[in-house]
Order: C-alpha cells, then sequence, then structure tokens
C-alpha cells in the first residue's frame, strides 16, 4: 500500500519539475539570439529563408559576392562591412545578421545599421514589407535630408585619358559624377574608387597596386575637385558619357555608395580596380544590367566604357580638354609672332604698352592674353614659378584680359573635338602575315591583349603615344617545318612628344622582352632585352614627327659571349600619315654594344600601315640590318585584326 | 605571368621618389590665387610605371558634407559654405572666367548666386568691367572676392 501512492508522487514532481529545469537552464544556457529575437524580427527571418533572399542577385550585387571555385566570396575585405563573422563567405548568415542588426537600438541614426547598410535596408523594406514603425530606427532621415537638399538627377561616367608624354598612363581612369537637379556639372559629386596610399617609392607603388597591397576606397568630392587633379595639373582630356539611369535608380546607387562609405577593398591594377568597382554601382542602380559577370581576367577602363555602351547606359559624348591640350590650341589659333608675345608675357614680361604698338586684333590679343594665363597656370603647376610671382603675374594678365571685352567667336576658343575613345580600334589585337628573312620564308602570327601601337590607327587614341602588353609572335618556317617564337614583348613603350615653344618634353622609350639576335655563328637566338631610350621630337599629329633618341640596350643570354652584351647608341626617325588611312614610319637605329659580347647592330627600316576600318588594318615592313658585318633583309606584311 | 613580369621589370629601376598627394597652403581668411599647390608626378621613371592605382592620399574620402577642399573658412559665413567653398577651391579658374567674360566656372557661380537665365549676360559683363575692383590685389582672398561682387551686384 506504501509503494503506489509514492511512485504517483514521484512522478508528479518529476513532471513538474523536469519542464522547470529545462525551462531555467534554456535561461540561462541558451545563446544569446534565440533569448533576444523579439517575435516580428523572427517573423521576418523566416520570410527571407522562404524567399530565398540570400539567393537573390540584388543581395549579391550589393554584398558584392562572385563565385569561387569553391563557394562564394566576397570581393570586399573590410570587415566593417560584414555583420556576420563570416559574411564574407557566407550569404546566408549575412543576410540574417543584416536583418536582427535592423532591431538593435543605436544611440544615432548614423551609427544604426538602417544608416549604414541603407541600400540592404530598403531593398529588405520591400522584399519582405517590413513595417518599419516597428523598428528602433524607422529609416535614415540624414540620407533623405541629402536627397532633398540635392535632387540628383543624372549620372555620368568621366574618362580622363593619358597624361602628356605618358603612354603608361594610356589606360585612363573612370569615375561617375552625379549631377544635381538645378545646379552645374562643376559641384555634381565625383565617385571615384582609387587606391589610397601615402607611398612615395616608384616601383613599390606599381608592385603594390599590381598585388592587391592597397587598399581601395571610394572617395567622393566635388566634380571641380577631380577636375583640378585630371585636367589642370595631370593634363588629362577627359570624356564625359551621360547615362540613362532614372531617378529611382540613381538613389539606388547612392544607398549603396553611403554602404560602401570608409569601406576597403584591395585594390588590383588590372582587376579589381576603378573600371570593375563602378560596375557594381550600376548594377546596384539597374540589376537587369550584365556587368561584373562578365569579366574574364582583366579589365581595362576603355573596354569598361565599350561594355556600358553596349548595355544600353550612354546617351551622349562630351569631350573635355585638358589645359595642355587648351593651350596647343589657343597657341594654333596665332602666327609665330603671336606665340612670342604670350610667352613673353607668361614668363613676366607684361607691360601696359603690350599691345599699343601693334596691328593685332582684338581677338588676337584676347587670344594671347588667354594663352598667357593658361601657360602661366602651367608653369605654376609643374612649380616653375614660385606662388607670389604667380599671383601677381596672373592678376595682370587677366586685368589686360578683362578689358579687351567678351569673345563672340566661340568657336576659335574650343579645341577641336577628336574621334570618342570607344570608337578607335579595340583593345585586343590578332596578327596574320607572311615574309622573307634573308633567303627564308616564314609564315607568321602575332597576338597581343592590350593596348595601342604607334604605327595603329590613332583615332580615339593619343598620338604619338605606343604602349604594348605582352605582344607575342610566332613564326612557322616551311622549309624546315620549324614553329618557334621570334619575339615576345613584354612592354613595349614609346612616347613621341614633339617640342614647341611652350612644351619641352623628353621623348623616351623602353622596350622589354625577348627577340633574336644573330649569334656568332650566323644563326640567331634569343635573348631577353632591356633597351631604355630618351630624346626629343619635333613637328605635330597633323603634318607628323620628326625624333631622334639616345638609346641603351642590354641583352642577357647563354647564346651571348659572357652570356651577355651591353652598349649604346641612337635612333632617328620620322612618322606620320601621308593620308587619312596611310601611315608611315621609317628610321635608323644603330647600336654599339661594348661589353660582353661586343658587336655592332644597325638597321634601317620603313613600316607602313593601311587602315581598312578602325578595327582592321595592313602592316607591311621592310628591314634590312647588319650584325657582325653580316648584313640581312626582313620583309614581310601582315593582317591585323582588333577585338 | 603578365603582372608578374611586369614587376620584375618595374622593379629592376631605381625610381625617383615621388609623392602623388595633394598639399595646401593654410590661410586664415580664405584661399587666395594659386593657394592649392600640387606636386606633379612627372619623373620620367614614374611614368613607366603609370598611374596603376590612380593614387589619392588618405586625406579624401567623403567631401560632400565638408566642402572646401583644404582651406580654411572664417565662421561667420558658415550659412553661406557651398558658395564660399566653391570660390575658394577654384580661385584661378573663376578669375580667369570673369577676366573673360564667359566660362564653365562663371556659369556655375551664377547659379549658385541665383542669378536668373535672362540676366547673366549681364552679370558676365559686369563682372568683366569691374575685374580690378573684384580682384583688388594679388593676394586677394576669396572672402574678399564674394564680398566684392556681392557689392557691385
Amino acid at each position: 500500500m506504501g509503494t503506489a501512492p509514492g511512485r504517483r508522487y514521484g512522478r508528479n514532481i518529476a513532471r513538474i519539475l523536469f519542464p522547470l529545469i529545462v525551462i531555467i537552464s534554456c535561461i540561462f544556457f541558451s545563446p544569446p539570439a534565440f533569448a533576444q529575437d523579439p517575435p516580428y524580427c523572427e517573423e521576418l527571418l523566416e520570410a527571407a529563408r522562404r524567399q530565398k533572399l540570400h539567393d537573390d542577385r540584388y543581395w549579391h550585387i550589393l554584398m558584392h559576392y562572385q563565385q569561387r571555385i569553391i563557394g562564394i566570396e566576397s570581393l570586399i575585405d573590410d570587415p566593417n562591412f560584414f555583420l556576420a563573422p563570416d559574411g564574407k563567405t557566407n550569404p546566408v548568415s549575412e543576410l540574417e545578421a543584416t536583418i536582427r542588426a535592423f532591431f538593435a537600438p543605436a544611440d544615432n541614426e548614423n551609427a544604426s545599421a538602417v544608416c549604414r547598410f541603407a541600400a540592404r535596408f530598403e531593398w529588405l523594406t520591400e522584399k519582405l514589407g517590413i513595417d518599419t514603425g516597428r523598428l528602433p530606427v524607422p529609416a535614415c532621415r540624414s540620407f533623405e535630408n541629402f536627397m532633398e537638399a540635392n535632387r540628383p538627377s543624372s549620372v555620368t561616367l568621366a574618362f580622363p585619358m593619358a597624361h602628356l608624354n605618358s603612354p603608361a598612363s594610356m589606360f585612363g581612369h573612370t569615375l561617375l559624377f552625379i549631377e544635381t537637379a538645378d545646379r552645374s556639372k562643376l559641384l555634381s559629386y565625383s565617385v571615384s574608387y582609387s587606391a589610397v596610399t601615402n607611398e612615395t617609392f616608384g616601383p613599390f607603388f606599381a608592385v603594390k597596386g599590381l598585388f592587391g597591397m592597397y587598399p581601395g576606397y571610394f572617395a567622393v568630392l566635388p566634380y571641380y575637385a577631380k577636375l583640378q587633379q585630371y585636367s589642370d595639373v595631370d593634363h588629362r582630356d577627359i570624356w564625359e558619357y551621360r547615362l540613362n539611369l532614372t531617378e529611382p535608380e540613381i538613389r539606388r546607387m547612392l544607398l549603396h555608395i553611403r554602404e560602401l562609405e570608409s569601406i576597403a577593398s584591395d585594390y588590383y591594377f588590372f582587376q579589381e580596380n576603378c573600371s570593375y568597382l563602378l560596375y557594381f554601382l550600376l548594377e546596384a542602380a539597374r540589376p537587369s544590367l550584365e556587368l561584373s559577370q562578365r569579366f574574364h581576367g582583366w579589365l581595362i577602363p576603355l573596354d569598361s566604357i565599350r561594355a556600358i555602351q553596349e548595355q544600353g547606359l550612354i546617351t551622349e559624348a562630351s569631350y573635355r580638354p585638358s589645359r595642355t591640350t587648351k593651350i596647343r590650341h589657343l597657341a594654333s589659333n596665332l602666327d609665330g609672332h603671336g606665340q612670342e608675345k604670350a610667352l613673353a608675357l607668361a614668363k613676366g614680361d607684361v607691360q601696359e604698352g603690350t599691345f599699343s604698338q601693334t596691328d593685332l586684333s582684338v581677338q588676337e590679343q584676347r587670344t594671347i592674353c588667354e594663352l598667357a594665363g593658361e601657360y602661366l597656370q602651367f608653369l605654376y603647376t609643374k612649380r616653375r614659378v614660385p606662388e607670389e610671382t604667380y599671383q601677381e603675374r596672373f592678376l595682370r594678365i587677366l586685368q589686360m584680359r578683362s578689358a579687351l571685352g567678351i569673345s563672340s567667336e566661340n568657336g576659335l576658343s574650343r579645341a577641336p573635338v577628336p574621334l570618342q575613345p570607344d570608337r578607335g580600334h579595340h583593345s585586343n589585337r590578332v596578327s596574320l602575315g607572311a615574309g622573307i628573312k634573308g633567303d627564308d620564308a616564314f609564315a607568321e602570327i602575332r597576338i597581343r591583349p592590350a593596348y595601342h601601337h604607334l604605327m595603329d590607327y590613332d583615332g580615339g587614341y593619343v598620338e604619338g603615344a605606343q604602349l604594348v602588353f605582352a605582344d607575342v609572335a610566332l613564326r612557322y618556317r616551311p622549309e624546315d617545318r620549324r614553329l618557334f617564337l621570334e619575339r615576345l614583348d613584354v612592354i613595349d613603350i614609346f612616347s613621341l612628344s614633339p617640342r614647341d615653344r611652350f612644351f619641352r618634353p623628353i621623348s623616351w622609350k623602353l622596350s622589354t622582352g625577348l627577340f633574336r639576335v644573330e649569334a656568332d655563328h650566323d644563326k640567331d637566338r634569343l635573348v631577353y632585352r632591356i633597351n631604355p631610350g630618351a630624346g626629343f621630337a619635333f613637328g605635330n599629329n597633323t603634318e607628323g614627327l620628326i625624333y631622334t633618341m639616345l638609346e641603351t640596350d642590354i641583352n642577357i643570354g647563354v647564346v651571348l659571349e659572357k652570356n651577355y652584351s651591353a652598349g649604346m647608341g641612337g635612333s632617328a626617325g620620322a612618322v606620320g600619315n601621308l593620308c587619312r588611312f596611310w601611315k608611315v614610319h621609317a628610321f635608323v637605329r644603330d647600336i654599339y654594344y661594348s661589353l660582353g659580347d661586343t658587336r655592332n647592330f644597325f638597321e634601317a627600316a620603313v613600316h607602313q600601315n593601311f587602315v581598312i576600318n578602325p578595327d582592321q588594318s595592313v602592316s607591311i615592313e621592310v628591314c634590312r640590318s647588319r650584325t657582325h658585318d653580316i648584313y640581312q633583309t626582313e620583309a614581310k606584311a601582315l593582317w591585323n585584326l582588333f577585338f | 605571368m603578365k603582372k608578374l613580369v611586369l614587376a620584375v621589370v618595374v622593379v629592376s629601376f631605381i625610381a625617383i621618389p615621388v609623392s602623388s598627394c595633394l598639399a595646401a597652403n593654410q590661410k586664415n581668411t580664405g584661399c587666395g590665387l594659386g593657394s592649392l599647390i600640387m606636386q606633379g608626378n612627372d619623373g620620367l621613371a614614374f611614368q613607366v610605371l603609370a598611374v596603376t592605382t590612380n593614387g589619392t592620399c588618405g586625406n579624401q574620402t567623403f567631401g560632400i558634407t565638408s566642402g572646401t577642399l583644404n582651406c580654411e573658412q572664417p565662421k561667420k559665413f558658415v550659412s553661406r559654405e557651398t558658395i564660399n567653398s566653391y570660390v575658394a577651391d577654384n580661385m584661378d579658374n573663376l578669375a580667369n572666367d570673369i577676366a573673360r567674360g564667359q566660362g564653365e566656372y562663371l556659369n556655375t557661380l551664377a547659379v549658385l548666386m541665383e542669378v536668373p537665365e535672362g540676366s547673366r549676360a549681364d552679370f558676365y559683363a559686369l563682372l568683366q568691367s569691374n575685374f580690378s575692383r573684384i580682384y583688388t590685389s594679388p593676394q586677394v582672398s576669396s572672402v574678399d572676392v564674394l564680398s566684392h561682387i556681392e557689392s557691385l551686384m
């Protein structure tokens, strides 16, 4: 009689106690998230899971997620961009962490997730129908105030081209600027992605830029600030391509730009560069665009403009000449006498009676003053004039100009507009052809991924500038059935920049790669060459250029005596367009190698190029050379295709 | 491969140390002509290495709210920040346009000062003919330039 009631009693206690113990341990030992998720948050998380929002393309755009061989990874490297510890590689946990973050209280609005990740917030609000009244921070008021005060109305892509005498900068840069409803272009907001560094040592600068060792940031500045840098100081012509983004699209882009404020991403010159990061901004505005996923290994800014053009974004293009272009143009409107006067003014010979003893027309006087002012500013940015001198002289020149009235001949003051860069030849080039070297015939195939050769059709490119990367030439000799590497240009830069009264640049070249030399035993062999040169060029782009250069050449190879050969010499030549589609470059070159494998090398050559259309041309090259007193002639014809 | 080769070549040069940062004169009463001193990347060796990074320096990230680049502004003009910043940051180009009586920088000033479009031609002519009253000395500051312009209107 004693056990049954006892056991029942025990079971009852167990029935009450056991759940109590479970509840108590849940309260004290459960992970904090589960204990603190408000029910509305749970609801939203459930909805997000059901809709599979972590797989949504827009989520991947905002997070800069890219498909890798295994899994997904965001291109952004800054941990501040991610709310989940594994957010960089896990779209699901980042999405959930984001939703949870909207429920976190914040001291000030700007620190809340609603403001810090405004684009995510707006997108998730739309997708999940979030009742923002139930959140501690219902909206990002600072962003709304900014939008109201500025009313962004259009977006333009700016493309600063090469620096003067700097073919290496031919790749250019791309940035966006956002114009507001009633302001002018100068006051628009430029958005530019670039590497941030205080580095001053040249080679480190370049190497680090190539290998992602600098952090890249988006900088937002008034467009006039960028113009000062690119147009006035760097002297780069700028093309401005207006895009057809609508106001809601611009709003989405600005929300995303806000998220990227002060967020770093490793900067890679060839891949994750200014142009590639802009793709994400454009896709945030219009997710139907197909830009970032078409990436194939490297991205040249001009190619990104072509891609954007293909996606139907560009409505018009306008040209903004740099200061140096303006100077050249103003000078071209004056004869030698007028140019001398302008030069004298800029150099300090400013007198009241400068124009009184002359028969210069008013328009000429205006041009002289304007040219003097621009040129003086140029000298100042090159630090050739001290500040006080600059201020005094500049003011006096401007005073002179202000007494001459307003010019009605607007056409004269505007530099002629060159061909749009995206309408020039494409970046990749393949060439097929045949030729004879000595007694042997050969077939040749060349391929080059970038960028522009002196002999290529100039339209859309800076004239006199050459930048060639990784140009490979293979030859096949039917006589002995040999296929071999004829030449590999790792880099081949050539910069012909004419000297005149106003500009005295030093033209230069740098060529390095594998090429063939005649070794002593009458066979040609591959050696590695480093060949820099510097000199002068004269002339202009319409009539042609003549140049002369001093060169050094270092060859390294086992076929050479002592395994190397080094020497000095020079070259001289003339290059120009005989007519619009026919370009000729004739030159001679003589190098005396006095160290290592000593020899003398001389060549005289004529290269011609016939343009069929911007993307097709035919080259004919004839060259006579002499090494070790052995003469050799080579002639070839190639058909070039750009794609 | 391309990058590696380029890097090898690049490192084989002993380049002239180059600075690519903006430096500025700090003046107390706004900016004068030529006040943003720029150092250019014009060493030959540097050019070979290209502007691989379009380098900007650490001090320029978000300038929307601050407006000015590098010039100090006197506190009492805080309410007219935009015009002040604009004139301060663009002294030289604006002076150039005023002397010519036309130009983009002058247009922008007219927009900021809310000059109606129909009156702009007169506005430009007025400024041009009073150039010496606006730019009174080589060291004139942006604050003075603006107040001189306003006293003409």
